[in-house]
């Protein structure tokens, strides 16, 4: 398909993301879990919406609606949403972005390949675009079309997730610091990770080694807060002034105190190294300023990061991410012609069936009433003039036919002109079930070579 | 001395494992070394089955023994990673395993000795494991050292994600030390028995260094395996004692080879 694929969907989005809306303003047009069912409703009664689903995550609230009148649609739901927001339509408008057709479908393919995501290549959102779709179909707000966009969107999110590296190193501190310690460790069951400090910031890499089955042990000067911390993460809480005892245990430390003088001390490791016979440790220093005393050569076993260090490693890996988007903005690109392609294929056999039966049903009735004036024929000539109505009307379809089967691409505004032109209502295709990729299924089966174009 | 094409063949795989596995490091999949190493070994172990039916088995002489050591390296790493997620040593597995294959088929090969006995055969082939099994413990070594040293200056951007886990590295090295040191003793045991029967031992041109150098290696891993089971020693010390017992285990090949050459 040469640069333009002229093909329609009358798929519109409406929303707000993290990028074109503040936190404050996100919130407030957030639906609440229990009211989804009952606002999807309401959504679907307005005018012009045939079909509607929503997508409601923390970084965005979008309105995947289908619609023969884009304009009316579009306007209310923008009045819906600032009504219940409780704001005024021109104070949310300015925040609000729509696509159309084409693009509302590619909006949706980036947005479940989570290249659209405040972290790209984060793991959530294909989840929450499923459960989004698949909400509408349980109220029964979403049809065919919804649901083959549904389709789509997971097929190019699983093809980017396997197909690109986008996904494959961590971005946030704490799965950094998990990734880094399983340069020393294969496996973390039996593991002993000490947690010096209750800081919240040790929370998460504490609970991520957890769950992998390491064991966590908890000291704080504090004794109270190590007791929460514990309570909290699930560990035992060790008694702070023996710091050398539980160090000697320990295989992994999260640091996060809020001393002013470093902790870990290299008089301190190396005296523990000795204790501990030189086996590898390794310090995760996330406090500020620094827990672990700065140092060019650590005693023999001991490895450390500090947050600079996760910090550039979580960059580095970003980085990476945003490489593999671009290849994966591709795949996308890919993926919704092929979409679109599948598409047109679909809408054209319907089509073309109510083309047909218009066309013949016109030549039918005018031989009819022909014939009831003409009673003193023979049935012979009855006969005749039938089947010259119907000669007729397929010679006069036969060309417009071939044209639409010959290029599938193409063939959608001229399908869209037809419809038009006659005021037809195809019926809806019926292949809604299967994945969509054969752009020749619908119509073109009987042809061996058919048309297709390049695919 | 011509190369037959079954051995051109097996030098392509081994090198060809060799880049691709150097590549890991540059963002290439571990498969495609793996691949590579896999159609290696059977390339080799299809040789060494050629060789055997024109009776020249693989322990009848110091090349064709060190060919088999290539082989046991090669299939030794690819077992070893198929469990254990050795990426990072087939860079220096496979090439190791190649270096080793050309020496020993570019050297002409002895006249088989006239008396080798049950008990020379049985002194070559300990012995040829016991190096293959320590050749793999040197790798581990190597890797750990590298890795070791990257961690320590907190380059943690070029292993993270592609590297060992140190632990495993330290462990399956010492486990090898551990596997290779009672066979590679019982091997020097019959060596010396062989020698005593053989009664060259007279004849004063009959004490060969090579005879001291395995000696030494033989006593270093011994002194090595003391230290990780009496004194704790692990990672790093415990690597580069593995590459000392292992260096000598070369310098045996090398003096070989000198004396051959000249």
């Amino acid at each position: 398909m040469a640069g333009k694929a002229p093909a329609t969907i009358d798929v519109v989005v409406l929303g707000v993301s993290h990028r074109t809306a503040p936190v404050a303003l996100r919130e407030k047009l957030a639906v609440v879990q229990d009211q989804l069912d009952s606002t999807l409703k309401e959504l679907a009664l307005l005018p012009g919406v045939r079909e509607v689903a929503l997508l409601n995550t923390c970084n965005r609230v979008e309105i995947y609606a289908v619609t023969s009148d884009p304009d009316t649609a579009l306007r209310a739901a923008t009045s819906d949403l600032a009504r219940r927001a409780g704001m005024l339509e021109a104070e949310i408008e300015p925040h609000l972005y729509t696509r159309m057709e084409r693009e509302a479908v590619k909006h949706l393919f980036r947005v479940a390949s989570s290249l659209d995501s405040l972290v790209v290549g984060e793991p959530q959102i294909l989840g929450q675009v499923k459960t989004t779709f698949d909400t509408a179909a349980r109220v029964g707000t979403s049809g065919s079309v919804l649901n083959q966009c549904a389709q789509g969107a997971s097929r190019v999110a699983r093809r980017v997730r396997s197909q690109t590296e986008i996904a494959r190193n961590p971005v946030s501190i704490s799965s950094v610091a998990v990734d880094l310690a399983r340069n020393f460790y294969g496996d973390f069951h039996g593991k002993q990770v000490l947690v010096v400090g209750a800081g919240k910031m040790s929370d998460l890499a504490a609970r991520a080694l957890r769950s992998q089955g390491a064991t966590l042990i908890i000291t704080n000067r504090t004794r109270a807060r190590a007791d929460e911390l514990a309570a909290r993460v699930g560990g035992t809480v060790h008694e702070w002034n023996d710091l050398p005892g539980a160090l000697a245990k320990a295989d992994i430390v999260i640091a996060s105190t809020g001393a002013q003088r470093p902790v870990l001390t290299l008089d301190l490791l190396a005296k523990v190294q000795k204790v501990r016979r030189h086996r590898q440790i390794f310090l995760i220093d996330i406090a500020m300023p620094r827990d672990v005393e700065p140092s060019k050569k650590y005693p023999d076993g001991v490895y450390v990061a500090d947050i600079d260090n996760l910090q550039e490693l979580a960059a580095h890996h970003l980085k990476g991410r945003q490489n593999e988007a671009m290849q994966a903005e591709a795949i996308v690109e890919d993926e919704v012609t092929r979409f679109m392609q599948s598409w047109s294929g679909k809408q054209i056999g319907p089509t073309v069936v109510a083309f047909r039966s218009h066309v013949l049903g016109v030549a039918h009735g005018e031989a009819d009433k022909l014939l009831a004036g003409l009673s003193h024929l023979a049935e012979k000539d009855r006969k005749a003039i039938l089947a010259f109505a119907d000669g007729l009307a397929k010679k006069l379809l036969h060309l417009p036919q071939m044209a639409l089967k010959k290029d599938a691409g193409e063939a959608m505004s001229m399908i869209d002109a037809l419809r038009k032109l006659y005021d037809l209502q195809p019926a809806e295709p019926l292949s809604e079930t299967e994945p969509a990729v054969d752009v020749d299924a619908p119509v073109a089966a009987s042809k061996a070579s058919g048309g297709g174009g390049s695919s | 001395l011509g190369v037959s094409i079954l051995t051109a063949l097996e030098f392509g795989a081994y090198a060809l494992a060799s880049l691709l596995y150097l590549g890991y490091f540059m963002g290439l999949r571990e498969k495609a070394g793996r691949l590579a190493l896999f159609v290696a070994v059977l390339l080799h172990l299809g040789d060494i089955g050629a060789r055997c039916a024109h009776g020249t088995n693989p322990i009848s002489s110091t090349p064709e023994a060190m060919a088999f050591i290539a082989f046991l390296l090669g299939a030794g790493y690819l077992l070893a990673s198929l469990r254990y997620g050795l990426a990072s040593a087939g860079a220096f597995a496979a090439p190791a395993a190649l270096v080793l294959l050309v020496l020993a088929r570019v050297v002409p090969a002895e006249e088989a000795t006239p008396e080798m006995g049950t008990l020379g055969y049985t002194h070559i082939l300990l012995a040829t494991v016991g190096v293959a099994i320590f050749f793999i413990a040197a790798v581990l070594a190597v890797v750990y050292l590298f890795q070791d040293r990257q961690l320590r200056r907190k380059q943690f951007d070029r292993v993270t994600g592609r590297g060992t886990p140190l632990d495993t590295l330290d462990r399956l090295a010492g486990w090898c030390v551990s596997i290779g040191f009672p066979i590679f003793t019982v091997a020097i045991v019959t060596g010396a028995m062989w020698i005593a029967r053989l009664g060259v031992l007279r004849t004063a041109t009959a004490l060969r260094p090579e005879y001291l150098l395995a000696f030494v290696t033989w006593a270093a891993f011994a002194v090595l395996i003391g230290a990780r089971i009496g004194g704790g020693w692990r990672g790093r010390r415990a690597a580069w004692l593995t590459l000392g017992g292992f260096g000598g285990t070369v310098l045996v090949l090398l003096v070989y080879f000198l004396r051959h050459a000249a």
